[in-house]
C-alpha cells in the first residue's frame, strides 16, 4: 500500500489545503490542492520526500469546470508510486506560482504551458517562448478548447525574431544547428565559445512541433491515438504507443489480457535492442569511427527483420489498442526470434569486449559531457544518462508495467557520468534485454490478445503511465473524455528532460566534444528552413519567405 | 591494450564479409504480414464504411450520393499503413499488400475509388449488396453514359469539397 | 651526371602526369578497401575520377568572404603539390637535379599546408575559421617533421642536392644508422597525419565541423582541393619512399617505376587499415602526439649531427 504511505506523508503537513485525494490503484496517487499551496507542496515533495520530477501539464478545463487545471507529476521511485498534484485555477488569464525555482527541472514544462495554454507561471526565472514559433501572435494559445485544431492565427508576424541572449565576455557565438551533419533533426544550440572551449549555450528548439497533443484531444479517437503516438519518435515509437494505451487503461480500469502484456514487453525490449545498437553505432560515427558504426548496424539488422515479421513494419509496429495488442507471436515466430537473439548475443559480445579495451575510443569519451548525480537530481535526468551517473532508476523496475513485474533483470549502472559510462550502460543493457525477451517467450501465456470493452470508457478519469524508453522514462498523462476521445493527452518524451541538462554538460568542454556530448543523451528531436531559389536562365535569385514556401508545398498535389 | 582491441575489431569486420544486398537490381520481397499499400476489393465490400470510421489519418472518405449509391474513396496521401482498415473490415475486403515501392508523382495512382450500389431492402429501404455492382446498376435502369446521372457524382465531389482536407481531389469535367 | 634540359623537363612532366593519373586511383583503392573492412560493397575503384569530373562540371559559385582569394587558394594548393611532385623522384631520375636543392623542397611542402589555411581564411565563416585554426596548429607541429627528415639526410650526405638527399640519405652512415632508423619510425607514425586521414583528419572533421576549411567551396574549386588531398597521398608517399625505402630505385626503367608503385600501394593499404580502425582524435590530443614525434625527430637530428 505504498501510495497510501506517500499520501500519509503529504497529508500530515498539508491537510487544510488538500481538496481531494484519489488512489485508484497501488501505484498511483492524485492530490488536488488549492493553487496557493501548490508551490510549497511541490517543494516539499521534491526536496523533503526526495521524489523525482516528471512533468507539468496545463490544460483548459473550462467546458467542464469553468477553470484551468495545472498538474505536476512526480515519481517516488523507491515506493513505486507515480503521483500527480493537481490544482484548478480560476480567472482568465490564469496564473499559478512557478515551481521552477525550487524544482529546476520544471523549467521547460512551465514555459510550455505558458505558450500553449496561456497559464502564466509567476516567478519563472526564464519566461521566454519555448514551443511556439517566433512570429506567433501573443495571447493566442493553441491548446485551449476554443482554438480549432486547423486554424492559422491572424497576426502571424514573419519578421519577428527570437530574442537571443548576449554571449558572455570574450566569447564568440558558434551556431550549432539547425542544420548539422551530426543531428538527424533540427535543434539550435547557440554556443558561446572562447577559443576552443564552450563557455555556455542557449537552446532553441521545437522546430518541428507537430501539434500531436492537439490532434489527440480534438480530432483522434481513443484507438486512433496509438498510431499518432508511435510517430512521435523515429526510433522508440512502440514506447509511446504502449504508454498511451496503458494510461487510458489505468484511467478507465481496463485490464489487458496476460498474453497481450507479455507481447507488449517483448516488442518493447526488441525496440530497446535496436535502439541501443543504433546508438552505439551512431556514437562511433560521431567520433569518426565509421567501421564500428557499420558493424553495429550490420548486427542490428536481423532485429529489424524479425520486428517486420511480427508486426508488419521495421519500426512502426502499430502494436497497441486500448485493452490489448494487434499482433500475435506464433510458434514459428517464437523460434525465429529465439534464433535471432542467440545470434545477436553471440555477435555483440565480442564487439563489447573489443570496445571496452579500446583506448582510442576511451580517449574521446572519458571525462566528456559529464553529468553527475547532483545534476541528475536537479534537472530530472533519466534513462542511461542517469544510470551512467550512478543513479539507480529504471521505470521497468520502479513502476512495473506490462509483464515486467514477472521477469528478472538487472539494472545496469556505472559510475562516472561521462559519455563512456553511457556507452557502457547501453552496450550492457542489450544483454539484459535479451534475457527479458527470453523469459517472456518461455512463459508466454495463452489467451486472447484483446480485452473486450463493452461500454464507453468513463469520462473525467486521470491516467498516468511511465514506460522505460531506450532513452529514459516516457510518461503519458491522459484525462478520459466524451465522444470516444480523451480530454487531454500529455506526452513527456525522455529527451525533453535530458536536453535540459545539455547546457550544463557541455560547459567548459571543447567544441569538438559538443557533438558527442549531445549525441550521448541519444537525442530524438526534427526540420524545415528557408529555401533560396535561383532561376538558372535569368540568373535572378530570390529567397522564398516562409509563407510562400508553405503555399508552395500545400498547393503541391501533383509534383513536380 | 588498444592494438589488441583494434585487431579484435578488425577480425570481427573481416569475418562478417560483405552484407550489402543487391536491391534494387534484385527485387526485395517483404515477409508475409508486411503492411504495405492497402488494396480494396470492391467485390467483397459491403459499404459499411467501418474502414473510414477507424482510419487515424482520415484517408478513407465516404459519401452517400443518395440512398442507393455510396462512394468510398481511399485517398492515399497520408496513409500510414497502420492496417486498422483491414483489421475492422467485416468482409475482409481490405488486404495490406506487400507493395512498398509507392513513390509516384501522380496521386491518382494511389487513389482507389469504390462506387457501390447499395441495393435497398424492401422493408426498410436501406442497403444490401447484390451480385455485382454493375448488375445492380443495370437492374435499376442506371445508364452509365447518361450525363445527368453522372452529375450526381460531381455533386458529391462538390459536397466533398466542403471538407477542408480534400480540396485537392479533382474529377475532370468534360 | 648532368642531364640535359629536355630530359629533365620530360621527366618532370612524367611525374606530374603520374600524380594526376595515380592520385584518384589511390584514393579509390583506399575507399574500396575501407568498404571491404566495413562489410559493405563500397564504390567502384574509379569513383574518385567520376567525382572529380562531376565537381569540375558544376557551376563555379562565389560564396564566402573573398572569392578572389578563394580561387587563388584552390589553384595554389594544387600547384604547390604538383611542384613538389616535380622535385621528388618517382621511379626516374629526379627531374630537377642540379637545379633545386633541399631548401626548396621544404619551402614547397610548407606552401601546401599554407594553401589550405588560406582557404579557410578566405572563406571567413565561423566553421572555416575554426578549421583553419586547427589546420594551423597541426601545420606548426607536423611540417617540421618532414623538414627534419630532409635535414638529417642533408647532414649525412653533406650536400643539399636533391638527387643525393632523396636517395635513402638518412641511412647514409657507416655502421648502424641510428638517426635514420629513429627518423624512419617517426615518419611512419606521422604519415597518417601528413596525408590528413583518420584518426588525424581533424581539420575537416565532417561530423564536428561541417568540413572545416573547405566549407564554402563547391564545384571546380572543391575539385582542386580534393585533388590536392588525393595527390598528397601519392606525393608524400613517394617522398617517404625515396627517403626511407630507396631500395629498388637503382633498377633500370621501367622496373624502378614498378618498384615505386608497389611500395606506394603498400603504403596506401597501411594508411587505409589505420584509417578504418580508429576514431578521430581531438585537436589537443593530436597536437600532443605530434609534439612527441617532433621531440623524437629532434633527438634524431642531434644523433645525425654527432655522426650517428
Amino acid at each position: 500500500m505504498s501510495a497510501h504511505v506517500v499520501l500519509k506523508q503529504i497529508t500530515e503537513r498539508f491537510t487544510s489545503v488538500i481538496q481531494r485525494t484519489d488512489v485508484p490503484e497501488d501505484g498511483r496517487l492524485f492530490v488536488y490542492v488549492e493553487p496557493q499551496a501548490l508551490r510549497e507542496l511541490c517543494r516539499y515533495v521534491f526536496r523533503v520526500l526526495d521524489a523525482r520530477y516528471v512533468i507539468s501539464i496545463g490544460l483548459d478545463d473550462r467546458p467542464i469546470s469553468g477553470k484551468f487545471l495545472v498538474a505536476h507529476d512526480f515519481a517516488f521511485d523507491k515506493e513505486h508510486v507515480l503521483c500527480s498534484i493537481l490544482s484548478y485555477l480560476s480567472g482568465n488569464p490564469p496564473r499559478v506560482d512557478s515551481i521552477s525555482d525550487v524544482v529546476p527541472a520544471a523549467n521547460w514544462a512551465e514555459r510550455e504551458f505558458r505558450d500553449l495554454v496561456g497559464i502564466e507561471p509567476v516567478g519563472h526565472p526564464y519566461p521566454k517562448r519555448l514551443v511556439l514559433p517566433d512570429g506567433w501572435p501573443d495571447g493566442v494559445h493553441p491548446l485551449r478548447r476554443d482554438y480549432p485544431w486547423d486554424a492559422v492565427p491572424a497576426g502571424y508576424d514573419e519578421s519577428r525574431t527570437f530574442d537571443f541572449d548576449d554571449p558572455p565576455e570574450g566569447c564568440v557565438v558558434v551556431p550549432f544547428g539547425p542544420f548539422h551533419p551530426t543531428l538527424d533533426e533540427p535543434a539550435h544550440f547557440r554556443l558561446f565559445v572562447d577559443g576552443e572551449t564552450v563557455r555556455g549555450c542557449e537552446y532553441r528548439g521545437f522546430m518541428v512541433h507537430r501539434a500531436i497533443e492537439k490532434l489527440g484531444d480534438s480530432v483522434l479517437t481513443y484507438n486512433e491515438i496509438p498510431m499518432a503516438a508511435e510517430r512521435i519518435c523515429g526510433i522508440c515509437g512502440c514506447v509511446h504507443n504502449v504508454a498511451y494505451a496503458q494510461a487510458v487503461e489505468q484511467a478507465a480500469a481496463v485490464t489487458p489480457p496476460p498474453r497481450a502484456r507479455y507481447i507488449r514487453t517483448i516488442m518493447l525490449e526488441i525496440e530497446r535492442l535496436h535502439s541501443h545498437l543504433l546508438w552505439v553505432g551512431l556514437g562511433c560515427h560521431i567520433l569518426g569511427f565509421d567501421t564500428l558504426f557499420m558493424q553495429c548496424f550490420r548486427i542490428r539488422e536481423p532485429i529489424m527483420w524479425i520486428a517486420e515479421k511480427i508486426s508488419g513494419n521495421r519500426k512502426t509496429y502499430a502494436l497497441c489498442l486500448v485493452g490489448g495488442v494487434r499482433w500475435n507471436i506464433t510458434p514459428a515466430l517464437r523460434s525465429e526470434l529465439m534464433g535471432v537473439l542467440a545470434k545477436l548475443e553471440q555477435e555483440w559480445r565480442p564487439v563489447v569486449d573489443a570496445v571496452a579495451g579500446d583506448r582510442n575510443i576511451q580517449k574521446r569519451t572519458r571525462g566528456v559531457g559529464v553529468a553527475d548525480a547532483a545534476l541528475v537530481k536537479s534537472a530530472g535526468l533519466i534513462g542511461p544518462v542517469a544510470r551512467a551517473a550512478g543513479v539507480d532508476i529504471d521505470a521497468r523496475r520502479d513502476h512495473p508495467y506490462a509483464a515486467y513485474g514477472d521477469v528478472e533483470f538487472k539494472v545496469i549502472t556505472q559510475e562516472g557520468g561521462d559519455v563512456w559510462s553511457r556507452l557502457l550502460v547501453r552496450a550492457l543493457e542489450v544483454f539484459e534485454s535479451i534475457r527479458i525477451v527470453r523469459q517472456c517467450l518461455d512463459h508466454l501465456p495463452e489467451g486472447p490478445l484483446q480485452a473486450t470493452i463493452q461500454d464507453e470508457l468513463p469520462p473525467g478519469r486521470v491516467g498516468l503511465s511511465s514506460v522505460e524508453a531506450p532513452r529514459g522514462e516516457s510518461h503519458h498523462f491522459v484525462i478520459t473524455g466524451e465522444n470516444n476521445r480523451p480530454r487531454r493527452w500529455r506526452v513527456r518524451a525522455p529527451t525533453y528532460q535530458n536536453l535540459q541538462g545539455v547546457p550544463a554538460m557541455i560547459k567548459d568542454q571543447q567544441i569538438a566534444d559538443m557533438t558527442i556530448s549531445l549525441g550521448s543523451i541519444d537525442p530524438c528531436f526534427s526540420c524545415t528552413d528557408r529555401m533560396e531559389i535561383i532561376d538558372v536562365r535569368s540568373g535572378a535569385h530570390r529567397v522564398y519567405t516562409q509563407s510562400e514556401l508553405l503555399q508552395l508545398t500545400r498547393g503541391q498535389t501533383r509534383t513536380p | 591494450m588498444s592494438l589488441v582491441s583494434k585487431l579484435k575489431e578488425t577480425i570481427i569486420c573481416l569475418q562478417a564479409g560483405r552484407v550489402t544486398l543487391p536491391y534494387p537490381h534484385v527485387p526485395a520481397t517483404p515477409p508475409a504480414g508486411f503492411r504495405g499499400r492497402p488494396i480494396f476489393n470492391i467485390e467483397k465490400c459491403i459499404g459499411c464504411a467501418g474502414c473510414a470510421n477507424n482510419c487515424p489519418a482520415r484517408e478513407i472518405l465516404v459519401h452517400d450520393i443518395c440512398q442507393e449509391i455510396r462512394i468510398i474513396q481511399y485517398v492515399g496521401r497520408r496513409c500510414t499503413y497502420c492496417g486498422r482498415c483491414a483489421d475492422v473490415c467485416p468482409e475482409k475486403a481490405i488486404t495490406m499488400s506487400p507493395d512498398f515501392e509507392n513513390a509516384t508523382n501522380d496521386i491518382t495512382d494511389m487513389q482507389q475509388r469504390l462506387e457501390l450500389f447499395m441495393g435497398t431492402c424492401q422493408r426498410c429501404g436501406r442497403c444490401f449488396k447484390e451480385p455485382t455492382p454493375l448488375e445492380q446498376l443495370m437492374m435499376k435502369g442506371y445508364r452509365l453514359d447518361e450525363v445527368d446521372k453522372e452529375r450526381w457524382v460531381y455533386t458529391a465531389n462538390a459536397y466533398l469539397d466542403k471538407e477542408p482536407t480534400v480540396r485537392d481531389i479533382e474529377i475532370e469535367l468534360d | 651526371m648532368e642531364t640535359s634540359l629536355a630530359v629533365r623537363v620530360l621527366s618532370g612532366g612524367m611525374n606530374i602526369a603520374l600524380v594526376l593519373a595515380l592520385a584518384p586511383l589511390c584514393e579509390g583503392i583506399l575507399r574500396k578497401v575501407t568498404a571491404k573492412v566495413q562489410s559493405r560493397q563500397g564504390p567502384p575503384v574509379w569513383q574518385p575520377y567520376y567525382d572529380l569530373l562531376k565537381l569540375l562540371g558544376k557551376e563555379d559559385m562565389e560564396s564566402g568572404e573573398s572569392p578572389a582569394m578563394q580561387r587563388f587558394a584552390s589553384w595554389l594548393s594544387l600547384a604547390a603539390i604538383l611542384t613538389v611532385a616535380v622535385l621528388v623522384p618517382m621511379g626516374t631520375i629526379p627531374p630537377m637535379s642540379g637545379a633545386a636543392d633541399a631548401y626548396l623542397l621544404i619551402y614547397l611542402l610548407t606552401l601546401c599546408g599554407i594553401s589550405t589555411m588560406l582557404a579557410g581564411l578566405a572563406a571567413g565563416s565561423t566553421y572555416s575559421l575554426v578549421g583553419m585554426s586547427r589546420e594551423m596548429m597541426s601545420l606548426m607541429t607536423l611540417e617540421p617533421l618532414l623538414a627534419v627528415a630532409v635535414i638529417i639526410g642533408v647532414v649525412h650526405v653533406r650536400s643539399l642536392r636533391l638527387e643525393a638527399v632523396l636517395d635513402g640519405s638518412p641511412y647514409a652512415q657507416a655502421g648502424v644508422p641510428l638517426a635514420g632508423i629513429l627518423m624512419f619510425g617517426v615518419a611512419i607514425l606521422a604519415f597518417q597525419a601528413l596525408v590528413g586521414r583518420l584518426p588525424f583528419d581533424i581539420a575537416e572533421a565532417e561530423t564536428e565541423l561541417m568540413e572545416g576549411s573547405l566549407i564554402e567551396y563547391s564545384g571546380p574549386k572543391l575539385a582542386l582541393f580534393k585533388f590536392t588531398q588525393m595527390a598528397k597521398l601519392v606525393v608524400y608517399g613517394a617522398l617517404v619512399v625515396s627517403l626511407f625505402f630507396p631500395w629498388g630505385s637503382g633498377l633500370p626503367a621501367p622496373l624502378n617505376l614498378v618498384s615505386l608503385l608497389v611500395k606506394l600501394v603498400l603504403l596506401v593499404l597501411v594508411v587505409t587499415l589505420v584509417a578504418a580502425t580508429h576514431a578521430r582524435y581531438r585537436i589537443d590530443q593530436a597536437i600532443r602526439y605530434y609534439g612527441g614525434l617532433l621531440g623524437a625527430s629532434l633527438v634524431a637530428l642531434l644523433l645525425a649531427l654527432y655522426g650517428y
